[in-house]
């Protein structure tokens, strides 16, 4: 379960994230949309831990993130948007290393659970080579690999299809649904509205900093008063000025 | 020349936005630090202006002395030039992140190498600058130079720096190309092991222990002579300190403009043989440093023992953080050439103890020994401080970009720094007792010394060390190319500084009640209340200030750390 109350992130002056009220049920698959900029990557990293909120609340699993920090990240898997990690470890180094830090045991089972999850993203052959020598969607499928390690109750990923293979992209929906279905709570932002319409149980449509719609994907249409898919309703929501109707540039 | 100009613009640009754009606490940040560092250089001034006047007291001797002491400074810097230049110019011609786009426009490789090598020579040169022009203020003040030195000064310094540079971006490029990306390592072993020996020769060479020791010559004359001595005319420094001494006295006659133009011209030479050079080869040792290397099997075996072993007194939070540290410690090369530069300075040092000629030195030897203790300790402590701006300062940075995993986990900050911490207190503990210890046994000094030396230096290792971690997180840099940068950057000089400062302070506290307890000894009177006072109140600021530098700058890292974002 996870609650956002009145959250907000003021970056000198620029109030990236204003006053955002969340609450998402445990179990589901939630879809935070907008256009760049809009302030997702901000939120995300607040509840990750990895930024601190101006003001407002971060509440999952009934403890506050600013009191109670350890135990909420304990039972939170953060996926960023870029793979940054630590080159000079070979893969399944990492992941060990990501095992200590969650404080998970050196256990014959912890060896069968990497080579598991290794396996599930397809690393299974470049656990013993360094990181360094990964392309970029290999690192990307590493960290899901870290995240899901410690089996945790929330999942909190930004953007997971930039930079995945067709198959990789697949592989990672199906990831989320069964999680979901084993009672895991999934908050991703993505701009793939075809992956948040197959997905998501419920969306939330967020820009400039503020969440300006949010429901079922039927809801939402309601919402926007327009029929179709909801590429459509998402640029009729945030008004898509010169998008909509954009033309291509005209070469001179 | 026009896209030249546009691809060393950045730089600047970046500066001035990062300037302009600054909020109040970055402001007074910058205030603070800028008044430390004058606060720095003013030492140094008024220490070097001392050791000038006194050696213009010693009649005859004395220009000849503060002569030989200018060309060993210039020689010192240049090789220390040198080796800066090597590391930043890895790092900017191979490693730097922007250098995809550089060379993926239309501009020709010869700017886009100029540019770099611009941005070299200046990453490589401020630090000298910082720590060069106390001194050379001092040599123009003692010998009351004009605005003409400063001058010189100024042009000669740029050219030092610029033939100092060409030597080390073409030895970079030349290792480069010459080796498959996948024996950096090898290559720096060898250099380092090439540097050691050079260091070796340089100092034989310098002979610095030679200054103290004028019994060991019959008459002034030829002591005199034997000063004079290394006089190289293939070294560029000798140009330079020639044509600089020409300036400050008035003396030396036409020689010095030859010398200056000497300089130009190899500056001028090195530059357009470095273009020339890039022009061949740079490009292709670029494609081939961006190949990553495979694994040796049997490395990885004794790697894995080695981390076992060293992370069991941790718990498995920071024992995951430490074996990940020491992996990546063994694999990135660049941290490698770093250890063997500082074992160099290690050598050095003590290497300079083991020459001096104690024995033959005029004044008693008890009360010499008893000042060469705390001198000694003094710079023991310097070069923990060096060893531990290495590499305690950056181990917060070290996480990267890769920050955000620590950040994100369960593990607590504190207990992140503190862990960090720990992991180094062993090792330089022993580093430090051994230091002290071995020189100390050297100088020979008193039972007393060698006992009040290697505890004060043990409560001292807890101080850098927490300096260094502290300051490591105040002023983290986690978007480095190159972790050789991080130590070089402001917080580093700035940990270098005030961790001096630590030292110095300790040291001075201690030395006064010594004084008055050598001196109690040596006539034998007894000790007045007021100074037994004076001994009790210093040494609790000594105790004061220790637990100071433990525990204030990790609580200052911690909250800067908390709030980084
Ligand atoms: N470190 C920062 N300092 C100052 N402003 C920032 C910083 N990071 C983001 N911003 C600003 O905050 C706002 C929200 O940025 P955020 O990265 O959250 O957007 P986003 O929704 O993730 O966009 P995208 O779809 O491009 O990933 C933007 O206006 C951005 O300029
Ligand atoms: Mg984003």
């Amino acid at each position: 379960m996870i609650k956002l109350i009145n959250l907000t992130k003021v970056y000198r002056g620029l109030r990236a994230v204003d006053g955002i009220n969340l609450e998402i049920e445990k179990g589901h698959i939630f879809g935070f949309l907008g256009p760049n900029g809009a302030g997702k990557t901000t939120t995300i990293k607040m509840m990750a831990g990895v930024l601190s909120p101006t003001e407002g609340q971060i509440i999952i699993n009934d403890m506050d993130l600013v009191k109670d920090p350890s135990g909420v990240k304990q039972c939170v898997g953060f996926i960023p948007d870029r793979p940054f990690v630590y080159e000079k470890l070979a893969g399944i180094e990492f992941l060990r290393f990501i095992a200590g830090l969650y404080h998970l045991d050196h256990t014959p089972l912890l060896s069968h659970r990497i080579s598991e999850l290794l396996e599930l993203f397809e690393l299974g052959q470049w656990g013993e080579e360094l990181i360094e020598s990964y392309s970029h969607g290999m690192k990307q499928r590493l960290v899901m690999c870290a995240a899901l390690l410690h089996e945790p109750e929330v999942l909190i990923v930004d953007e997971p299809m930039v930079g995945l293979d067709p198959k990789g992209a697949r592989l990672v929906k199906n990831i989320f649904k069964d999680q979901a279905v084993k009672g895991t709570t999934v908050f991703m932002s993505t701009h793939s509205l075809d992956v948040a319409a197959e997905v998501c149980d419920e969306i939330a449509i967020i820009q400039g900093g503020h969440i300006i719609a949010r429901g079922t994907a039927s809801a939402l249409r309601r919402q926007a008063g327009v029929g179709g898919n909801l590429e459509q309703i998402f640029l009729k929501l945030t008004e898509g000025k010169g998008l909509a109707n954009a033309r291509p540039l005209s070469s001179h | 020349m026009q896209d030249l100009y546009l691809l060393i613009k950045p730089r600047f640009l970046g500066f001035r936005n990062r300037m302009a754009r600054s909020d109040r606490r970055t402001k007074k940040r910058a205030f603070v630090m800028g008044g430390l560092g004058l606060f720095f250089c003013l030492g140094l001034f008024i220490v070097s202006c001392r050791v000038l006047i006194h050696f213009q007291s010693a009649e005859v001797i004395g220009d000849l002395l503060a002569r030989q002491l200018l060309s060993m400074i210039f020689l010192t810097f240049f090789s220390l030039l040198i080796f800066s230049h090597i590391i930043t110019a890895l790092s900017n011609l191979y490693i730097s992140k922007d250098l995809e786009l550089c060379h993926s426009t239309p501009v020709v490789l010869e700017e886009v190498f100029i540019s770099r090598a611009v941005y070299t020579l200046m990453d490589s040169s401020w630090m000298l600058i910082i720590f060069g022009l106390p001194i050379f203020m001092a040599y123009a003040y003692v010998y009351g130079a004009g605005p003409g030195f400063y001058f010189t000064l100024l042009h000669m310094s740029l050219s030092m720096a610029m033939i100092a540079g060409g030597i080390g971006i073409l030895i970079t490029m030349v290792l480069v190309y010459v080796f498959p990306a996948h024996r950096t390592r090898d290559i720096i072993m060898l250099l380092s092991v090439v540097m050691l020996v050079g260091l070796y020769f340089l100092f034989r060479f310098l002979r610095p222990e030679r200054l103290v020791d004028p019994d060991a010559y019959f008459t002034i004359m030829q002591y005199m002579s034997a000063l004079k001595m290394p006089q190289s005319p293939y070294i560029p420094t000798q140009w330079i300190s020639d044509a600089l001494w020409a300036v400050l006295t008035g003396k030396g006659g036409e020689d010095y403009l030859f010398y200056i133009m000497l300089t130009w011209t190899t500056a001028g030479a090195i530059a357009v043989i470095s273009v020339w050079v890039a022009r061949a080869i740079y490009f292709e040792g670029l494609s081939k440093s961006q190949e990553a290397k495979k694994r040796r099997a049997g490395g990885k075996r004794a790697l894995d023992l080695l981390v076992e072993l060293i992370k069991k007194p941790f718990g498995v939070d920071l024992g995951a953080i430490i074996a990940k540290d020491i992996r990546t410690f063994f694999r990135d090369n660049t941290q490698w050439s770093q250890l063997l530069l500082l074992g160099a300075l290690v050598v050095v040092y003590v290497y300079n103890f083991s020459v001096l000629p104690l024995d033959k030195s005029p004044i008693r030897l008890d009360f010499l020994q008893n000042e060469l203790a705390f001198l000694n300790m003094g710079l023991a402590g310097f070069v923990l401080a060096a060893v531990s701006a290495r590499f305690v300062f950056p181990a917060v940075s070290a996480e990267g970009e890769a920050y955000w995993i620590v950040r994100s986990s369960p593990l607590r900050l504190k207990r992140y720094l503190w862990g960090k911490y720990l992991f180094f207190l062993a090792p330089m503990l022993i580093l430090a007792e051994v230091l002290i210890i071995g020189t100390n046994y050297m100088l020979e000094v008193t039972r007393f010394m060698m006992f009040l030396s290697s505890i004060t230096m043990f409560f001292m290792v807890f101080g850098i060390l927490a300096l260094g971690i502290g300051f490591g997180a105040l002023y983290p840099n986690f978007k480095y190319e190159n972790i050789a940068q991080v130590a070089t950057g402001f917080g580093g000089v700035l940990y270098m500084i005030v961790s001096s400062i630590f030292i110095g302070a300790v040291i001075v506290l201690e030395a006064g009640p010594v004084y008055i307890l050598f001196m109690a000894n040596l006539r034998g009177n007894t000790i007045s209340l007021f100074q037994w006072l004076f001994i009790i109140v210093s040494f609790s600021a000594v105790l004061v200030i220790n637990i100071t530098a433990i525990f204030k700058p990790i609580k200052m890292g911690l909250k800067a750390l908390r709030e980084y974002e």
